[in-house]
């Protein structure tokens, strides 16, 4: 059994669509900055270890965790780059828990680092590159490249995530309206978060509705935006993070799994996955996650939650398959409130994917959020006390699912 | 309308930052060389060619993939068993396309489908007989193989899919 591993303080860089005014080491220090600020007792020093992650290929300069090493103050410290596509925060979480959880001598506070400016780079080449292999194999079996772009046009995120807003639309019956519902409610949110990036105050249900088709069901006003940003998270065990922080939030189940991909499959060979709104990944890696934090009815047990949603179906989706509510009712939890900032199990206070999406950060901004309102310290604070919550992330090849279930007490042993 | 106008237009606070010196660079990926063997797909291929479909079976977990697949990931084991597969099918899945034609500019909205052939455990992305509108696109709906009139022996000998009737009715609860 490993140590007990706790969350001491996290910290984020302002997002943008162009944070023209810094690079991206410039932008990770911005993170790493605050990240500290909140932990006025520990020093750059005093950090034993870095784990660090951003989507490969995505800025057009690689091995960045290198060449930023004096940025982020990791010079002659133990260093490890993890990155598994739009899963790479949570995956850099996990491996911060893990390098923690571990135990060995000389490692205790250990600074978890996630970032992306895309705006440096071209996006879709990274993205396409993630299944230049699958397409090429395809091609080989006889279809053109212009019909497969054809195809694929509608297999980037968006694209699976319009096949599983199909699915599930078509399941628990909601409208687009119930979308717009959702987006609505986290612009606002992210209006009350500093550093948050589509800040719209004032939008309404109609505004939404009012965008052009990018892919039905999904509009333009509801997909999430391209950011430049940073985020920071620092893991530390269960006696050190009492020395440094008025609330240790201790980390007590994390999942990590791959389902099956979804679409094109591996070779072109397709997929099981049938209905893509069923994310049998999702719902292992929750009963994986809740089982370690000792949590059997997450719908009464969890008080806050960040999944990972760039489109509004997919939050839809996500909460319920987290088993945060009954299948096919998340809908109605947003219209009467539960969801929001004052209700009884508020979602995505910080805007979400949905408002701020800086690809290789977005999964671990997720626990970041979820730590920092247990602590009291969020930018959009929920007025209630948070206990337990958890953050969520989906990405890889549209087929990993991560998870950090968090609380302010360590799992109680029977 | 632009991307800038439509964000403005849904009431979007935009921060400016000023600019720090950007110097222009490219980074070009050099071809490469993916391996994948595609033996089991050659038997499949090969029916094609006559008009037949086969799907692959998992003779551990009883699972027919179509297109075939090299390996169960259920199972660990290789699929080994052809099985006869009917034209028919259903739509699993879709998602619809917006692309500008060439030649007149019009934006025209495709669907594209998840397939799923009767008796196949997978679905794979194809395409609707153009002159369906996807309005008319449900999930579940039967379809049916529409041959390429060249056939080559490749995936694209299914051209698309044709809709067909729908035998099922909507059956009114009893009235007591
Ligand atoms: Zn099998």
């Amino acid at each position: 059994m490993g140590r007990q591993v706790c969350v001491a303080s996290a910290g984020f860089s302002e997002h943008a669509s162009k944070r023209s005014d810094v690079n991206m080491p410039e932008l990770v220090n911005e993170a790493i900055v605050d990240c500290l600020k909140r932990v006025p007792s520990l020093d750059i020093k005093d950090i034993d270890a870095f784990v660090n992650g951003n989507m490969p290929a995505f800025e057009g300069s690689n091995i960045p965790e290198l060449w930023m090493t004096d940025w982020m103050g990791a010079r002659n410290k133990p260093l490890m780059r993890v990155t598994t596509g739009g899963t790479t925060g949570g995956s850099v979480a996990i491996a911060g828990y893990y390098s923690v959880a571990a135990g060995l001598p000389g490692v205790d506070n250990v600074l978890a680092i996630a970032f992306e400016q895309q705006s440096q780079g071209d996006t879709s080449v990274g993205l396409a590159s993630v299944a230049y292999g699958e397409i090429s194999v395809m091609n080989s079996l006889g279809i053109p490249y212009d019909q497969l772009t054809l195809l694929l046009s509608g297999g980037a995120a968006i694209g699976i995530a319009s096949y599983q807003a199909t699915n599930y639309m078509r399941k628990s019956k909601i409208t687009e309206e119930d979308l717009a519902r959702v987006v609505v409610q986290n612009r606002h949110n992210a209006a009350k978060t500093w550093w948050a990036h589509l800040k719209m105050p004032d939008l309404t249900i109609e505004e939404v509705l009012d965008t052009p088709y990018i892919s039905y069901p999904l509009r333009y006003g509801m997909v999430c935006p391209a950011s430049d940003g940073a985020c920071a998270m620092l893991f530390t065990t269960e006696e050190k993070a009492k020395d440094i922080c008025d609330i240790p939030v201790f980390v007590n189940g994390v999942g990590s799994i791959a389902n099956e991909t979804a679409l094109i499959g591996y070779g072109g060979s397709g997929s099981g996955q049938l209905d893509l709104s069923e994310q049998l990944g999702a719902q292992k890696t929750s009963e994986i996650a809740f089982n370690q934090a000792g949590i059997h009815f997450p719908r009464k047990e969890i008080d806050y939650a960040e999944v990972y949603s760039p489109f509004p179906n997919q939050e839809l989706m996500w909460v319920e398959k987290l088993g945060l509510f009954e299948e096919n009712t998340a809908t109605k939890m947003y219209e009467t409130g539960v969801t929001a900032l004052n209700g009884e199990l508020p979602i995505n206070c910080s805007g979400g994917v949905n408002s701020t999406n800086a690809i290789g950060a977005s999964a671990l901004e997720r626990p970041a959020v979820a730590a920092l309102q247990i602590m009291g310290k969020a930018s959009n604070q929920v007025p209630k006390t948070v206990h337990t919550s958890l953050g969520h992330g989906w990405g890889g090849y549209v087929n990993l699912v991560t998870m950090m279930v968090m609380a302010d007490e360590p799992v109680r042993k029977y | 309308m632009s991307k800038r106008t439509l964000r403005k237009s849904m009431g979007y606070i935009k921060k400016e930052y000023p600019r720090t010196r950007t110097i222009p660079a490219s980074w070009y990926l050099s071809s490469y060389k993916f391996k994948f063997n595609i033996t089991h797909m050659k038997p499949f291929l090969d029916k094609l060619k006559q008009k037949k479909l086969v799907g692959l079976q998992c003779s551990s977990c009883n699972r027919i993939y179509f297109p075939p697949r090299q390996i169960c990931g259920k199972c660990l084991v290789k699929p080994d068993r052809w099985i006869d597969l009917r034209e028919t099918g259903r739509v699993a899945s879709f998602t619809v396309t917006y692309l500008k034609d060439p030649e007149t500019g019009e934006v025209l909205e495709r669907p594209i489908v998840c397939a799923q052939l009767d008796g196949a455990d997978t679905s794979y992305p194809a395409q609707l007989d153009p002159d369906i509108e996807f309005k008319d696109t449900y999930i579940g709906m039967p379809i049916k193989v529409h041959w390429a009139e060249n056939i080559k022996g490749g995936l694209m000998d299914i051209e698309y899919y044709d809709s067909i009737e729908d035998s099922a009715k909507d059956l009114q609860p009893k009235e007591e």
